[in-house]
């Protein structure tokens, strides 16, 4: 086993519809690698997560899915932000933004004043 | 991320169950979706410069565990709870296919436990529980006088014009009324209304109007509101029988509205068809009205509380009203000391959401009894269905053990056993369900008689659903936790085993059967002595000598109270339809007379014998009856002493009476009372008020004769002479003793009737009927319960034959090794029985203390017999012993005819 964190899976949802929203359609695996390139290697994302994450995501009407093929010919599902997606990613993400602002001045209240 | 909006989750709820049922499509595209992923990641591996085994290894580890993603995905993509459930209910019904026997034994052994615990509560909720299906009926409270619930119109007046306590109040009396224009009587069920009856109850017209306080005040118009079902009935639903006239007791009143169907009056037993306002009163009792008669009780009072107001301040205020309400009311007349008590009277007020309901009371202990009953035939059922299934475990040990090898959790095989058992008891309460919409129709014939039609409403409601409902989850967890748990605790490798047929923990599995069993030889015996208990009531009740012949008699009951018959020539038309009566060929002896036994009609009063000083006021009462010469001949009542009435004992000659025993010993200790004389209050007129003594003579003594009751003490009863009667009602009873069935003799007396006169109401009935009528709980309770009796009985049995049998198919190879070894065939069935008989003792042994402690629950139900009757006892013991026995001997003798080679074979 390597040491790398699994992704959370609230957040998960997040980066996808993030990671659809910058690239646009695209499928599960690129989705992965993705995310995993973005967090710098950090995280690993296997489709035992992935997976039902995006069937959540599909049935709440937050992204799409259509089969299609991929670059290199392979026959793959592409995901795709709807509209609700996009609202729901702007909402998301203010709401990340100011936890994160709030979390940070609690614990790195020097930074905050320099 | 934050939770979705819930219309999202709805949403995705949504396809999450459409998900449930996704098929093999739906699967096949998930895995190409895995492996497209998992091609592409080996795809970036070799181009990274991987070898095509290294790249292989690394997306795999990459991608992470396929069946677990795809259990996941499985389970993101529908209900995994439900799921589940619907795969254990797939499961549970192949295995339900698979052995027919066992499922229709136990779903017929549920569907009689269910459906008759339906049935009686379907009854119990109709008369006691359901609220009337009128406007916000919680509200609805009824006003009484301490336990009385029936006041005078005076004090209704009083109430209606005064109070401050209701939003709205209301009067009404139960009533029937003569549809007939003469001759018989053809009675419709009718109610006495207030002007706000329908108002405050809430009630609109369906056609026409209903009442209003205009319609209700002295001297209106003679109108009537006519029911839906009346108005079907009667008139076939014309829109034109609004207007039209109604005859009641031949007066004519206007129909003006017909009330909605759902609206069935206060009285649960039966619908009202006619209401007509109580201001209309003196046209109907033309002897004498009682609107303004301040000591006739009639009238029930209802008021609907005000809004945001409890039925204690309600009841303040009514206790705080009530002394200018009696005190306006006085009675003139009453002695002193009455009127002392009447002025302390107050209000109480109880709620009348449910209505009013004869059976409700009558039946009140009745029902819980048979409720009881009927439990406990669930539990035998549940102890049977049990025993089944746990039989049936020790079949399916090796699948459980091989099923919980692999991995599956102990709570995920309880639950998949419990399914089957849910499954097992919904498909019995649905069964059980129809049986009861059958059986509380039956039921609800039994109680109605011919003289008192019932007619409730016993279409099942939610409460019925919820109970049907209840007691099926009940009885799946009672019959079905103990067995999988225990099939549940098995040690696996012994189950796995080749050879092991018994893997299941220990002995103490078997205890669990033991115990069921001995529980239900203890409730059979419970049940079997109940039945024997009402059988013996109803034998002791049907077999009672009442002092009189109660065959071959009709009994008419006439009303002249609308034939043109002066009060002063009653007692001479009276006599002279009596001759007719008499001369009619085939009655062999004729009379008539004020009161008829067993009818719930009677009269009381305070009596004054010669020489006897009362300890209490209650030891000078007697009961009374008026009858003609001859009446004692025509009830085979034997005369002891003394003589009959003649037609010399008339209004001009010394007045007479005739006492029964009981008030011959009572007032003189003796039965040589003739000559002696007898004082009789007579009550204070109203209008003269003078309370007053009529002296009597005693000229006969009879044989006790039962009064009001079948079951009663004999009560002292005292006979005065028709012909003395001063102020005699417009209602007679006469009855005829015929050589032969009475039904013949109606044509022939009707005639006789309007020879005399043609205005009389006549009831015509046939005595045996009414005493037969009298009896019908007993004979309910005793009928019912025998039914269910014997149902225990068969359910016991099959369970002990089910018990015995799996413990022989158990020990098989025992007893053929015993076999083998020499043992002979009957100490080999005597083996298998003697564990058995053991529990059948310890079971009896139970039951009979359980009944001698449940005996005085049912004690008011009991007539003549002791809850712990010996003979009793020992009949239900004796009957139980045997067919338990004989249910258990049939497997043992079984044993007994093994092929020892071939068991030991086997092994």
């Amino acid at each position: 086993m390597n040491d790398k964190a699994d992704v959370w899976q609230g957040t998960l949802a997040l980066m996808v519809l993030k990671t659809l929203e910058t690239m646009g359609a695209l499928h599960g695996y690129g989705i992965a690698r993705r995310i995993e390139q973005i967090s710098g290697d950090l995280l690993q994302v296997n489709y035992g997560t992935l997976y039902p994450a995006l069937l959540k995501l599909e049935q709440e009407g937050y992204i799409s899915a259509e089969w299609g093929t991929s670059d290199n010919n392979r026959r793959a599902k592409f995901y795709a932000l709807t509209r609700a997606g996009r609202k729901q990613l702007a909402e998301e993400a203010r709401q990340w933004g100011q936890t994160t602002a709030i979390m940070a001045r609690f614990l790195f209240p020097d930074e905050e004043a320099s | 991320m934050s939770p979705a909006h819930p219309l999202r989750t709805m949403r995705a709820f949504v396809l999450r169950i459409g998900g449930l049922f996704a098929g093999e499509e739906k699967n096949r595209e998930v895995n190409e979706e895995f492996e497209s992923h998992l091609e592409m990641q080996i795809e970036d591996n070799l181009r990274a410069g991987m070898t095509p085994a290294e790249a292989r290894r690394d997306a795999l580890l990459r991608t992470g565990g396929l069946s677990l993603a795809q259990e996941n995905y499985r389970n993101r993509r529908g209900l995994p709870f439900i799921d589940n459930i619907l795969r254990d209910l797939q499961y549970a019904g192949r295995l339900f296919r698979r052995s027919p026997g066992f499922t229709a034994v136990a779903v017929l052994s549920l569907a009689f436990g269910i459906g008759a615990n339906t049935a009686i509560f379907t009854i119990v909720n109709a008369v006691m529980l359901r609220s009337l299906p009128i406007e916000d009926p919680s509200r609805l409270v009824q006003i009484k006088q301490g336990e009385n619930t029936d006041l005078t119109n005076p004090i209704w007046e009083q109430v209606r014009d005064h109070q401050n306590a209701f939003s709205g109040v209301l009067a009404f009396a139960e009533d029937r009324f003569d549809l007939a224009d003469g001759g018989e009587s053809q009675f419709a069920q009718g109610v006495w209304a207030s002007g706000d009856y329908f108002r405050v109850l809430g009630v609109p017209a369906l056609r026409g109007r209903v009442f209003n306080t205009y319609d209700d005040r002295r001297g209106a118009p003679a109108l009537a509101v006519i029911s839906y079902a009346f108005w079907q009935r009667r008139f076939a639903g014309d829109p034109a029988a609004v207007g039209k006239t109604l005859r009641l007791n031949r007066h004519p009143f206007e129909i003006i509205g017909v009330t909605p169907p759902w609206f069935t009056g206060l009285n649960v037993d039966r619908g009202f068809e006619v209401a007509i306002p109580i201001a209309c009163e003196p046209i109907l009792h033309t002897d004498g009205s009682t609107l303004d008669a301040r000591s006739t009780w009639w009238l029930n009072l209802l008021g609907r509380l005000r809004p945001e107001e409890s039925i204690a301040q309600a009841s303040a205020r009514m206790k705080q009203f009530a002394p200018a309400v009696y005190q306006a009311t006085l009675p003139a007349h009453w002695l002193p000391n009455d009127l002392t008590e009447y002025l302390h009277n107050s209000f109480d007020l109880s709620p009348a959401a449910g209505g009013f309901s004869q059976t409700g009371t009558h039946y009140r202990n009745a029902l819980f009894v048979l409720m009881a009953i009927v439990g406990l035939v669930l539990l035998i059922a549940c102890a049977n269905v049990a025993n089944l299934l746990m039989a049936r475990a020790s079949a399916r040990q090796r699948e459980i053990a091989v099923r919980m090898a692999i991995g599956a959790s102990r709570a995920r095989i309880v639950r998949q056993l419990l399914t089957e058992s849910l499954l097992l008891s919904l498909l019995g309460a649905a069964f059980g369900f129809l049986l009861a919409l059958a059986g509380s129709r039956v039921l609800l014939r039994l109680i109605s008689t011919a003289s008192s039609p019932l007619d409730i409403d016993i279409s099942p409601d939610l409460r019925v659903f919820g109970f049907t409902l209840a007691a099926t989850l009940l009885t799946a967890l009672l019959f079905g936790l103990a067995p999988a748990m225990r099939a549940t605790r098995i040690e696996l490798e012994q189950a796995l085993k080749e050879n092991a047929r018994s893997a299941v923990a220990g002995a103490s599995h078997f205890n669990l059967g033991k115990a069921l069993i001995v529980g239900q030889v203890a409730l059979s015996l419970v049940l079997l002595v109940g039945s024997g208990l009402f059988l013996g009531t109803l034998r002791n009740l049907l077999t009672i000598d009442p002092g009189f012949n109660r065959q071959n008699l009709l009994v008419i009951n006439a009303n002249f109270e609308q034939a043109a018959v002066a009060k002063s020539q009653r007692v001479r038309v009276y006599g002279e339809i009596l001759e007719r009566l008499r001369a009619i060929p085939g009655v062999v002896s004729a009379s008539s007379s004020m009161h008829v036994p067993i009818s719930g009609s009677t009269t009381n009063g305070f009596v004054r014998p010669e020489g006897f000083t009362p300890a209490n006021l209650m030891d000078s009462i007697a009961f009374f009856n008026r009858v003609s010469p001859g009446y004692f001949k025509t009830w085979r009542t034997p005369l002891l002493l003394g003589r009959d009435f003649n037609l010399h004992d008339d209004a001009a000659a010394q007045k007479v009476l005739i006492i029964n025993e009981s008030a011959a010993r009572h007032f003189f200790g003796s039965l040589h009372v003739v000559g002696k004389t007898i004082g009789v209050e007579r009550p204070p007129d109203e209008n003269t008020g003078r309370p007053g003594t009529d002296l009597f003579e005693v000229i006969g003594v009879v044989k006790d004769a039962r009064y009001l009751k079948l079951d009663e003490q004999p009560v002292r009863t005292i006979y005065m002479s028709s012909g003395q009667d001063t102020d005699p009602w417009p209602n007679i009873n006469y009855e005829v003793r015929s050589n032969g069935p009475v039904e013949r003799l109606i044509p022939s007396t009707r005639a006789a009737f309007s020879q005399v006169n043609r205005g009389a109401a006549l009831n015509f009935s046939n005595f045996e009927t009414q005493v037969n009528d009298s009896l019908l709980r007993p004979r309910v309770v005793a009928l019912l319960s025998t039914a269910f009796g014997v149902l225990a009985l068969i359910l016991a049995m099959v369970g002990l034959y089910g018990v015995t049998s799996y413990s022989v198919s158990r020990r098989r190879s025992e007893i053929g090794l015993r076999m083998a070894l020499g043992e002979q065939r009957k100490s080999v069935s005597w083996l298998m029985l003697r564990d058995v008989l053991l529990l059948l003792v310890v079971g009896l042994a139970l039951g009979l203390a359980t009944s001698l402690a449940a005996g005085r629950l049912v004690a008011s139900l009991l007539y003549g017999i002791k809850p712990n009757d010996p003979l009793q006892l020992a009949v239900a013991v004796l009957i139980l012993a045997c067919a338990t026995a004989v249910a258990a001997y049939l497997p043992a003798r079984r044993a007994a005819r093994l092929d020892p080679m071939a068991a030991l074979r086997e092994e």
